[in-house]
């Protein structure tokens, strides 16, 4: 009888710790652990990049995608429309260094990283959304609000505010994440200039497990100011592969 | 030029014959791509109006086995309207007056129709060393309205980005790291090679930068418009190129010194600098100076102009600054001023486009040409002022 009270009492102490633990995560926690959901060693994919402008015409991009070290090394090359068949950007240290490729000329191009800011191919995404796998770490400082259901799932729901000095392109950004997969549901991004202003939400969803690791198959980012939205779908997904670093190099962006 | 006719008939052999083994080998895997380009162009010059309009089709073929890449265009260019031009009409009148009459039918020139190989070649690569023959893409230097290493193309700096033909040559590309690599070309085109280009370039990535040097040697052919001759000459070439940023600002560089056999030495730089706004907004400029050019317009000859329109000079005159000022006014249209202005001479050229993406893989571009210069100067109204109209469908 001792030995069974024994037990009930281990039983009931782990319990407690383990609640106690999960009470106390922290937002950086939940932020590390949410990118590294994200950025998985390597991978390797089709996107197929749907975009809805405001008068409602839709242009439609399919691209290769790599990635390496947990995203801080990433190439994207087109593999259609005809008019951008070929080109290739390879974005390295987090896209802070991004280099393009433009077949026709042959020719490789090094962007300064105010060129994070442009839209990639005139989408909702910026070529900072696509490369900072780091940026919600580096960038910005994170609270947790609270808990919250988002999409029909219980969610961490956290504030991060950009560091100083730092040439983020958000001021502020609301993020949901799934407590269970810790897979964002929700990210709103907040204008550089100001804080209040919505500039932008993205929509992650269809996770599906990918080589033992949740994926979220489709973002979509609505973009509040301009009234347009883009849509990313994984065609093809693999993480366990072994990608050489040459591919990470302009001899690699040529092939 | 025997060797040379007869590296490029090889070259074509060899692209052709590859093309042919994997037509029959494995003909649905060859890739089959290209554009048709209608253009339509309005020049407005001393009182009269001109049209001279072109299509242009460019059909692309690729294949890939393992490491070895198959890759050729043919382009073929009709062109109506205006054809037949004489180069004089554009000169100033006191340049035009110095040609001798009986001269006067050497300056003229027409647009004809056009069948040509654009490039041909085939590429074959492992993880680090890359091996191209034959006629390829080549355009060094980090300028976007020019660039002083690039001996090779004759860029338009009123229209930069459009694409260059190919050069004929075998290259190698090594890479010893992920941002360092060497590349050397040679370039077949005189009968031997003393004469032929030799170029090696080593570049190389420290930080946020990536700095490239370069030497090269090749034959340098200058016209001399007064006796319709040509100074075939040796010129060696050493150049370096930087990119990065300082700043927040995009910054890039790039120099070249040329040591002619019986001319006179030159150089010539360029700097430029490039920033992004939150807006969108984005603006590019650039100063060049060629010291080749003239510092002031009294100074421009006959061959100072024809020079240019050929290609063998980059610019008329000096110094010059170019600027580029973009914004994206809607989803799929974006529009564009690019000018350029010479310091000597104080001309400018302004060149508004419009570009929009009208159909998925249609692109309409529409282009301004405005000559402020008087009677003279480097951009002078004598030029022309116009539209151009270029639709571009991919397939």
């Amino acid at each position: 009888m001792r030995k069974v009270l024994f037990v009930f009492v281990l039983i009931v102490c782990f319990r407690l710790m383990a609640e106690d633990k999960e009470e106390k995560i922290t937002a950086e926690e939940i932020i590390e652990t949410m990118t590294e959901t994200l950025n998985p060693e390597q991978s390797e994919a089709v996107m197929e990049m749907t975009i809805i402008t405001s008068s409602n015409q839709e242009r439609t991009f399919v691209y290769k995608a790599y990635s390496k070290n947990k995203g801080e090394k990433s190439l994207m090359k087109y593999l259609e429309p005809g008019r951008v068949k070929g080109q290739t950007v390879l974005m390295l240290n987090n896209a802070d260094d991004i280099w393009m490729y433009f077949p026709r000329t042959n020719r490789v191009r090094k962007l300064a990283t105010h060129a994070k800011k442009q839209k990639v191919q005139g989408s909702d995404f910026s070529y900072e959304d696509m490369g900072s796998s780091n940026e919600f770490i580096d960038d910005y400082n994170s609270v947790l609000i609270g808990e919250e259901e988002k999409e029909e799932k219980l969610c961490y729901k956290l504030g991060l505010t950009k560091k100083e000095g730092l040439d983020a392109g958000y001021s502020y950004l609301m993020v949901w994440v799934e407590k269970e997969s810790y897979v964002p549901v929700v990210i709103s991004y907040y204008h550089e200039k100001d804080k209040n202003l919505l500039e932008k939400e993205l929509v992650l969803s269809d996770v599906q497990t990918i080589d033992g690791i949740p994926a979220p198959m489709e973002m979509v980012m609505y973009n509040k100011l301009d009234d347009t939205k883009t849509t990313m779908r994984f065609r093809e997904l693999a993480y366990d592969v072994n990608l050489s670093d040459n591919l990470f190099t302009e001899m690699g962006m040529k092939k | 030029m025997k060797d040379k006719a007869f590296f490029n008939k090889l070259i074509f052999f060899v692209v052709v014959s590859g093309f042919a083994i994997i037509s029959y080998v494995n003909a649905e895997e060859l890739d089959i791509f290209g554009y048709f380009e209608p253009q339509f162009i309005v020049l407005y010059r001393e009182g009269e109006s001109y049209q001279m309009n072109s299509d242009k089709l460019r059909v692309d073929l690729q294949h890939s086995v393992r490491e070895v890449e198959f890759g050729a265009d043919l382009v073929y260019t009709l062109y109506y309207g205006k054809k037949n031009w004489n180069a004089l009409d554009f000169l100033p009148d006191v340049i035009r007056s110095e040609v001798p009459e009986g001269m006067q039918s050497y300056f003229l020139f027409s647009f004809n129709d056009t069948l040509y190989l654009d490039n041909t070649y085939v590429k074959m690569s492992n993880s680090r060393v890359s091996c191209t023959f034959g006629k390829q893409q080549f355009s060094p230097g980090t300028g976007y309205f020019s660039n002083p290493v690039d001996v090779f193309n004759s860029k338009d700096a009123l229209d930069p980005t459009y694409e260059q033909t190919g050069h004929n040559g075998a290259r190698m590309d090594i890479m010893f790291s992920s941002r360092t690599n060497l590349m050397f070309l040679y370039s077949p085109i005189e009968s031997d090679w003393t004469n032929s280009g030799k170029l090696l370039r080593f570049k190389i990535g420290l930080s946020h930068f990536d700095f490239t040097l370069s030497g090269y040697e090749f034959r340098d052919h200058l016209t001399d418009f007064y006796s319709l001759s040509v100074i075939n000459q040796r010129r060696r070439l050493v150049g370096c190129e930087f990119v990065g940023q300082l700043f927040g600002l995009g910054v890039w560089g790039e120099g070249a010194y040329s040591f002619l056999d019986e001319s006179d030495d030159f150089y010539e730089f360029l700097v430029g600098t490039d920033y992004t706004f939150e807006s969108g907004f984005y603006f590019l400029l650039e100063y060049h100076r060629n010291e080749r050019g003239e510092t002031s317009y009294q100074d421009y000859d006959i061959n100072d102009w024809l020079r240019f329109y050929l290609g063998e000079n980059k610019t008329i005159s000096r110094d010059q600054m170019y600027g580029m000022f973009s914004y994206p006014i809607a989803d799929l249209i974006n529009l564009q001023l690019l000018s350029v202005l010479s310091f000597n001479d104080g001309s400018a050229a302004i060149v508004p486009v419009i570009d929009y993406n009208i159909f998925e893989n249609v692109d309409i571009n529409i282009m301004g040409n405005i000559y402020t210069g008087s009677e003279g100067n480097a951009y002078n109204s004598k030029l022309g002022n116009g539209l151009v109209i270029r639709a571009r469908v991919y397939f």
